[in-house]
């Protein structure tokens, strides 16, 4: 479903990404992982469209969507999350999964002068992100100010958002920096859920033993290249993505 | 109706009966003013709803004025018809540079935006053919007066006629910018001034929400220039220079740009204090200066801001 070809991006003399083939099947939960620095953010902002590749090609149901702009993407079902909380903090909980259930410009007339149609439709974008929320867990802080939740809840609403702009296959940064562990096993149950519903997810995350326990598939990122790709078990082994971790081995010469 | 619109109610009440009150041409000629103030204050907050500060309101207003008084004069249009072209072509004027200005963000865009209005007075003067030049356009004819089933309902021969069309203007312009913002344009205009990214994130075409505001305020002050040039029957490149923008500005953040109240206040509030202040006439811009100073160091929600406090505590008092 989502294709990447010899994708590269250099940052004037810094190559990010170098010539990445990356193949997620419909339906597929993958994890792509790598050290700090790795690239994995910016083969993010290539997908969803907030960077242009320097080189390479980007397929999505076999339409090259290379250099396409954001919004578009997001329109033909390619959702990200970010890094950070990245939330609306000035709105309630409730506005938040509103705007980001936005309505293209059609409906924009018809919304301002509140024709009939457009009420219904109002009415039935706010019953679905009550069901959002009831479904990520925050329905009791629908009417809170965003702002004032906690950074578990304000990751969790991240993702909410992200699903009521209608994915079709979802892009999480990161979502379970700075959980504590219990909010690490609801996330991660969470993040099963969506899946099941049908959604791809294409996930970037620190923490190996919920990457390695979620996903089918890992791709392991160093240096802006693909060092490795496989199961979980795979990857586990792997000299070369040991390598990368942890750095190499060397004797140490005593004397 | 709900009981929101109460207050909206008792001031078209107030505005259509202050006439009756102040009598005098000269008082009627600074509550237009002040009108107009309102509206070029309202407009410009639509427009920094989505975070972009435009300074192009008084090219916007340069651009109207100067549209309606040559298709009036030289295209022998009717003025009600004028008056609507002014304003449609402000809004694609505003549409057409705001693709290329909405790449540039915050006070960057502002200041490409003050380029934009001194082109228009420049434009005006070195246009000799088509504008007049420096020394402008004059003998500008009023509107024709309004007549319903045959009754003379508006007559432009005082300004009490002016003084009702620019109130029905003010009332129509702030129900349909409170229509705006209170609908999920406004919402996402709000949002995208928070983080544009996640915006566009969820497929909100960011630039094209921009761009909008940008049209729509605009087309506001295209309608105010076009009021301006009939109501003086005069019009000159500088009228709405610089400093005219920038007091638009000030009336905003005195007046607080949280609620949709603040433009209303703001304008109101400082268009009425050099009259109430006539001995400081010639010092308005200290005062102005000192005034935007301490509303920015105390009140930083502006003086609706304190407004709003005090009903809501009044309403708590009844509770």
């Amino acid at each position: 479903m989502l294709e990447l070809r010899g994708v590269a991006k250099s940052f004037g003399g810094l190559m990010a990404v170098y010539g990445l083939d990356l193949h997620v099947r419909n339906g597929e939960i993958v994890g792509l992982i790598g050290p700090n620095g790795a690239g994995k953010t910016t083969v993010f902002n290539l997908i969803t469209g907030f960077l242009k590749p320097s080189r390479g090609k980007i397929l999505f149901h076999d339409e090259d969507i290379t250099g396409k702009s954001p919004h578009v993407l997001a329109r033909k079902g390619i959702v990200r999350t970010f890094q950070g909380n990245l939330c609306f903090p000035e709105f309630t909980v409730l506005e938040n999964l509103l705007v980001a259930s936005n309505l293209t410009a059609p409906y924009l007339m018809a919304s301002i002068f509140r024709v009939p149609s457009s009420r219904k439709k109002e009415k039935s974008i706010k019953e679905r992100a009550f069901d959002l929320l009831e479904f990520v867990g925050l329905s009791n802080m629908a009417h809170l100010p965003a702002r004032s939740l906690s950074h578990g809840h304000k990751r969790v609403l991240g993702i909410a958002m992200a699903l009521a702009s209608r994915p079709k296959v979802l892009l999480l940064d990161e979502p379970l920096s700075g959980m504590n562990a219990r909010e690490v096993s609801e996330t991660v149950e969470l993040l099963r859920k969506i899946w099941e519903r049908g959604i791809t997810i294409l996930l970037i995350e620190h923490n190996m033993r919920a990457t390695m326990g979620l996903c089918e598939r890992v791709v392991v990122l160093n240096f802006g290249k693909k060092i490795a790709e496989g199961a979980p078990e795979e990857i586990r082994e792997n000299p070369e993505v040991m390598k990368a971790y942890l750095g190499e081995r060397r004797d140490v010469p005593r004397d | 109706m709900s009981r929101r619109y109460i207050p909206f109610l008792l001031f078209c009440c107030l505005v259509l009966l202050l006439p009756f009150f102040l009598r005098g041409a000269y008082h009627i000629h600074i509550l237009i003013l002040t009108m107009m103030n309102v509206i070029l204050t309202a407009s410009l907050r639509l427009i920094l709803l989505s975070g972009q500060m435009s300074l192009a309101h008084g090219g916007m207003l340069t651009v109207g004025a100067y549209t309606s008084a040559l298709l009036v004069l030289k295209a022998s249009f009717p003025f009600w018809l004028a008056f609507i072209m002014a304003g449609l072509f402000a809004f694609f004027l505003a549409w057409l540079v705001g693709y290329p200005f909405m790449r540039i963000r915050g006070i960057y865009f502002s200041i490409v935006t003050i380029f934009f209005s001194e082109m228009t007075v420049l434009l005006a003067q070195q246009w000799e053919g088509l504008t007049g030049g420096s020394g402008g356009i004059y003998n500008i004819p009023r509107p024709d007066s309004v007549h319903l089933f045959g009754v003379k309902v508006l007559d432009f021969s005082s300004r009490t006629g002016f003084y009702y069309l620019l109130a029905l203007i003010m009332l129509a312009t702030l129900l349909v910018l409170h229509l705006l913002e209170d609908s999920r344009f406004g919402l996402t205009l709000k949002a995208i001034r928070q983080a544009d990214i996640l915006c566009e994130s969820f497929g909100v075409d960011t630039t094209l929400y921009r761009v909008l505001s940008f049209a729509i305020g605009s087309f506001f002050a295209g309608i105010m220039g076009s009021f301006y040039s009939h109501y003086v029957t005069a019009i000159t490149p500088e009228a709405f220079g610089f400093l005219f923008t920038v007091y638009i500005l000030i009336y905003m953040i005195v007046g607080g740009e949280k609620s949709p109240l603040g433009p209303i206040v703001g304008a109101a509030f400082l268009t009425l204090l050099p009259e109430l202040l006539r001995p400081l006439k010639s010092f308005t811009p200290f005062v102005y200066a000192g005034i935007l100073l301490a509303i920015v160091y105390f009140l930083p929600e502006g003086l609706s801001g304190l407004i709003l406090k005090w009903t809501e505590r009044l309403g708590r008092g009844h509770a």
